[in-house]
């Protein structure tokens, strides 16, 4: 794993959860929210200079909770409303992450967010998990997991 | 003047919460709409008077860049206040917007962004600023 990569997800979940979501992720996790089951899970891919995905998985029944904060309405978000912001979460960050990863001047493509199995890796051979993060939010947790192709990987664990 | 704004994005929470900012930035607002793609962005133009245009940039179907592309090319909206609210990261990508004369918001955003550049993009008070008069107050007071 690569210590830069890492702390560019973490800057970037942090951001997104505490502007988007007025939540305040939490890096030391409770045993309640490390036994936190997943709710749901999207993945956003992306090309560019490399390829790879961002998969988000959000657990502990936090979903209900982030949506109804950006919405910022009391009424209960719907199924609907619930996975669509789980995919604007997940887009938002991917979207802050990458310039810091490879460079501001660098252009990637964005492929719209796609609900997935939560215990599921992105269905590529070629892309390997490069670096991994998970966040205390409530009574919850969220998972994020970077991949990027296989080259990428493997220079990452040379540096 | 009262703005009729036109806000596009492929998420319905995301086009829900830049309302509710607009809203809550207490800017005089007329009539609000909004489209899930570019496409049907160009539809409501035709349709309606559309003062300014909040804009995504990844959307399925037609993309923001596209929109803006239509936009400066049709002599009825080439002057159309654009504000772009997108995650694009590269600084490229975002100098090619400012080169279509939109503004740039990054995802996420606070609630001050918006209203400040809502209100230097139109030239449009908000409500209390026009209840006391034009340019009586002294600025953003969040």
């Amino acid at each position: 794993m690569n210590n830069t990569w890492k702390t560019a997800l973490l800057q970037a979940a942090v951001l997104t959860f505490e502007e988007l979501c007025f939540l305040f992720p939490e890096t030391e996790l409770t045993e309640e929210q490390q036994r936190a089951t997943a709710d749901a899970a999207v993945c956003v891919r992306f090309q560019g200079p490399f390829h790879g995905a961002l998969q988000v998985n959000l657990c502990g029944q936090v979903l209900s909770i982030v949506t109804a904060n950006i919405l910022g309405e009391e009424d209960a978000p719907t199924p609907a409303q619930q996975l669509d912001a789980l995919g604007e979460i997940a887009n938002i960050i991917c979207g802050n992450l990458l310039p810091h990863i490879a460079g501001a001047h660098a252009i990637f493509q964005l492929d719209a967010p796609q609900v997935v199995d939560a215990a599921e890796a992105p269905a590529s051979a070629s892309m390997a998990c490069v670096t991994d993060v998970q966040l205390g939010l409530e009574r919850g947790r969220v998972d994020l997991r970077l991949w990027a192709q296989q080259a990428v990987a493997a220079s990452l664990g040379e540096l | 003047m009262a703005l009729n704004v036109l806000v596009v994005d492929d998420s319905a929470v995301m086009r829900a919460m830049i309302i509710k900012t607009l809203r809550l930035c207490g800017l005089a607002l007329n009539a609000i709409y909004e489209a899930g793609n570019g496409e049907e962005a160009l539809q409501i133009l035709e349709h309606h008077w559309i003062d300014l245009m909040l804009l995504d940039i990844n959307m399925p179907v037609m993309n923001g860049e596209e929109v803006l592309q239509r936009l400066r090319h049709n002599p009825e909206t080439a002057a159309l206040p654009v504000i772009v609210v997108s995650t694009e990261g590269s600084d490229l990508r975002i100098a090619a917007l400012r080169q279509y004369g939109a503004a740039f918001i990054h995802k996420p955003f606070s609630p001050e962004t918006i209203r400040t550049t809502v209100i230097s993009m139109t030239g449009v008070c908000d409500e209390q600023h026009m209840e006391d008069g034009p340019f009586a107050g002294s600025g953003p007071d969040f």
